[in-house]
């Protein structure tokens, strides 16, 4: 079991980083789009490995389904089809860096992990939604409460945008 | 290790099984859809190929297997044919959970529910990626007004959805309909009529059925998304517009109509009635109403759906918390 775990683990990674370095390296911001929904993919699978399904079909539903399509939906209004003068070629330098930048973290955290190696653990216990649910209302009440209000103001700064735009015409 | 195999095993003869009910589907629906639209409009429909045209579908898909397939100028090569692709394959998925009889399920899942509701929405992707990759500007619109709408009809309808999870205490299809009776007055559309129509309602908006068939409607814009798509590109497309209207029809039978429950004997011949009844219902919208422009459609769903299905949620909350 452990060995199809970790061949699974890899199998994810794999599909994140392929997504990743498509939406980095694609000039086109479609292809990009595709690349972080591949990741979004892969993230997905990783919540189905630690036997969270609620999380892994949320995290399709809400990103890929409604996040994606309006990210979508911004970029064809703009007519991107990769071919302003952005999309030619960076100098090398750039991507020197831009491999320093990202590889250091990855260093880092790669040679911590390889001196201080952690024990498999057991499958964790799928916690049923209703317990889930319960939580969210009880313990956990004032986050939840919270991030909900995150949301409203972002919803209601969205209205008045729109409102101020519609005003002005 | 015996019992990974055999789920494994259980999961890809179940994957072919719904590949193979999906062809077979495809070909019966567009049958019944030319000879339906046919009779509506007084004419014979089919009628040359085979008695009464019954061997026409095939002959359609023999075409449209045959076409070339054309990439068209300055389009995107990688994204216009991952869209049809896109398109037909997670439909499969959507299969997995449907209580199709007792035993007769692929896969139960507990979030069976969510599940659906999760890998449905890709399609509305695969849709806008074949607008945008077409690098036509019907495609492009076709793309704009798939998104407006699937995005606005999802929310009512969630909500109905919702309505049923608080009622059963559940998001397992199995279970939900296990909870009901065989007798039509035992079903949950009993308790649900409001949440029935406005399912309905929604359901024919999210798989861009008649009258809400806007992104490819053809007196505008073509063929609105799949205007560039031939052979078996379109054909992707189509297959997967008739396994999509075979999942609502499927998730509004288990959720309203007692699943495979029915008067006398039990079993899936039921769920199968009742999703036929459903789909004959929704050829049958699609020849009796005329298209609705895409301000109404709109309107009837950010002013009507969303408001009254909103109100059905509080309202099945309240009376769970009462009684």
């Amino acid at each position: 079991m452990e060995v199809l775990a970790k061949v699974a683990f890899a199998v994810y990674a794999l599909i994140i980083l392929g997504g990743a370095v498509l939406a980095v390296g694609s000039s086109s911001l479609v292809r990009a789009l595709v690349g972080l929904i591949v990741t979004l993919f892969g993230v997905a699978g990783m919540y189905l490995l630690l036997n969270t399904p609620f999380m892994a079909f949320m995290q399709l539903l809400i990103y890929v389904g409604a996040v994606c399509v309006l990210v979508f939906f911004a970029v064809m209004l703009t007519r991107a089809h990769g071919e302003g003068e952005e999309a030619a070629p960076a100098p090398v330098k750039q991507y020197l860096y831009a491999l320093l930048a990202g590889l250091t973290p990855a260093a880092i955290l790669s040679w911590i992990i390889l001196k201080h190696p952690l024990a498999s653990k057991t499958v964790p216990l799928e916690v049923p939604i209703v317990e889930l649910g319960k939580g969210l209302l009880e313990q956990y009440f004032l986050a939840f409460e919270l991030i909900s209000v995150v949301l409203l103001v972002a919803m209601s700064g969205a209205v008045l945008l729109a409102w101020e735009r519609r005003e002005k015409k | 290790m015996n019992g990974i195999a055999t789920e494994l095993i259980r999961i890809v003869v179940g994957l072919v099984a719904v590949a193979a009910f999906v062809g077979l589907n495809g070909l019966v629906l567009v049958y019944a859809e030319r000879k339906g639209a046919g009779h509506f409009q007084r004419r014979p429909g089919p009628f040359e190929v085979g008695p009464h045209g019954v061997i026409q579908p095939i002959a359609d898909a023999l075409k449209l297997i045959g076409k070339q397939l054309f990439t068209p100028e300055n389009a995107d090569p990688f994204l216009f044919w991952l869209a049809p692709l896109l398109s037909f394959f997670p439909v499969l998925l959507l299969f997995v959970p449907l209580p199709f009889g007792p035993v007769l399920t692929v896969w139960e899942v507990d979030l069976g529910l969510l599940l659906i509701l999760a890998f449905a929405g890709i399609n509305v992707l695969a849709l806008l990626l074949a607008g945008w990759a077409s690098n036509n500007k019907y495609g492009l619109l076709g793309a704009g007004r798939a998104v407006a709408q699937s995005v606005a009809y999802e929310i009512p309808l969630l909500l109905t959805v919702l309505a049923i999870a608080f009622q059963s205490g559940t998001l397992n299809l199995s279970t939900i309909v296990s909870q009901q009776g065989s007798w039509p007055w035992q079903w949950n559309i009993v308790t649900q009529p409001l949440a029935f129509i406005i399912y309905l309602i929604s359901a024919l908006g999210e798989t861009n059925r008649a009258p809400f068939d806007l992104p490819e409607a053809e007196s505008e814009l073509t063929a609105g998304f799949h205007t560039e798509y031939s052979g078996m590109g379109f054909g992707m497309f189509f297959l997967a517009e008739y396994a999509n209207m075979i999942v609502v029809s499927g998730v509004c039978t288990a959720l309203f109509l007692g699943g495979w429950k029915g008067p006398f004997v039990d079993g899936f011949w039921w769920y199968l009635v009742k999703v036929y009844a459903l789909l004959g219902a929704m050829i049958w919208f699609r020849w009796t109403y005329p298209r609705v422009r895409f301000d109404q459609l709109l309107n009837i769903n950010w002013k009507w759906l969303l408001p009254l299905a909103t109100l059905n949620l509080l309202g099945t909350a309240f009376l769970m918390k009462v009684f």
